[in-house]
């Protein structure tokens, strides 16, 4: 099975319905991206799937054959980070960490897709990323801070 | 049960089975061989369906968040993570849900994980607004073009086999899987109740 995983063809021998979440971690060695619940709950497994954030622990990798998928690790590098990966740090966001790559993700979405959301839209389209250790003012203020610099880039 | 509490219908009618699609068969009742009360009577059954919960979680209101049900809740609660379905319907305006609702024929077996259909998931247009709605007002909604979609009799049974042709959000209501308690009876069943009711001349409840 074949898959444009951060700009490069992949292939994996896997049965249609595992989750693409095992596909990148398990077959691909991509372990950015996290396993929290398994059932679309906590949003820590979140890609970049044809451009839509969504929740890899429930896509078959059937129905993810041939897509463009984008992780924590392709978003940006060290070097180079996204500007959401920017702002994160700059605001120190993560306490733990373990939900970041996944609130990252869909917080990169949100910007593509609104690039100047209000507190309001920020809470919405985040509420389905979970953060146990209540990290969320600070992600709102490094969305804004994201924002401001995506506008000026 | 259902089937064969309707087949000598269909017997002294005189009416002809027609294989459907989707894995159904379409009763095929004359005009008017169905009697108002047999067909109020079918309508009992499709409204214990369409008031299932599973059914009017999904047809909520333009601004209302679509409801969860479950054996954890008294009653039906908001849909966690601060959905709206939106104008849109599939939540394009803020968080889509196919962020979490995967387009899949696979069966749902994993508990408590977000259920996926055959079709895109997205909620009923609002003006198919079930919830909270007394059953009677929903036949009257069902049975009015204006409200349903613009079909009439023939093409609400048509939507019904097209649902199972693309294992849509009616045969899902009927099987949720994963533990989920499904609205009641199966699709045949249903499908069966509203032809018969259509034959009838769609009756409701006064």
């Amino acid at each position: 099975m074949q898959f444009t995983v951060n700009g490069q063809t992949r292939e994996a021998e896997v049965e249609p319905d595992m989750p693409l979440l095992w596909v990148l971690r398990d077959e691909l060695g991509l372990t950015g991206t996290k396993y929290g619940c398994g059932v679309a709950q906590c949003g820590a497994c979140t890609v970049h799937v044809d451009g839509l954030a969504v929740r890899s622990c429930q896509l078959p990798a059937g129905a993810a054959e041939g897509a463009e998928i984008v992780t924590i690790e392709g978003l940006g590098t060290p070097d180079a980070p996204h500007a959401v990966q920017q702002a994160w740090i700059e605001a120190q966001v993560a306490q733990c960490g373990y939900c970041q790559s996944g609130q990252i993700m869909q917080a990169a979405w949100l910007l593509k897709s609104n690039p100047t959301p209000t507190d309001e839209e920020i809470d919405a389209v985040m509420s389905g990323n979970l953060c146990r250790c209540g990290t969320y003012p600070r992600i709102r203020a490094a969305v804004h801070a994201a924002a401001t610099k995506l506008r000026e880039a | 049960m259902r089937l064969l509490r309707l087949l000598p219908l269909v017997v002294l009618a005189g009416a002809a089975l027609a294989e459907g699609p989707g894995g159904l068969t379409v009763p095929a009742f004359a005009d008017g061989s169905v009697s108002e009360a047999e067909g109020l009577e079918a309508w009992a059954r499709i409204e214990a369906v369409l008031t299932h919960p599973r059914c009017v979680n999904c047809h909520v209101e333009s601004g209302a968040p679509p409801m969860w049900s479950g054996p954890e809740f008294e009653t039906a609660v908001p849909h966690g993570m601060n959905i709206q379905g939106g104008e849109s319907r599939i939540g394009a305006e803020l968080l889509p849900c196919q962020s979490c609702h995967v387009t899949s024929t696979l069966p749902n077996e994993v508990p408590h994980a977000a259920p996926h259909a055959g079709m895109d998931w997205r909620l009923a247009p609002p003006e198919f607004v079930w919830f909270d709605v007394p059953g009677p007002a929903i036949c009257t909604q069902l049975r009015d073009p204006e409200r349903n979609g613009g079909r009439d009799g023939p093409a609400l049974i048509e939507h019904i086999t097209h649902d199972a042709e693309e294992q849509g959000f009616i045969t899902w209501g009927l099987d949720p899987g994963a533990g989920r308690e499904p609205a009641p009876g199966d699709l045949q069943a249903h499908l069966d109740d509203t032809a018969a009711w259509v034959a009838a001349g769609m009756p409701c409840p006064e």
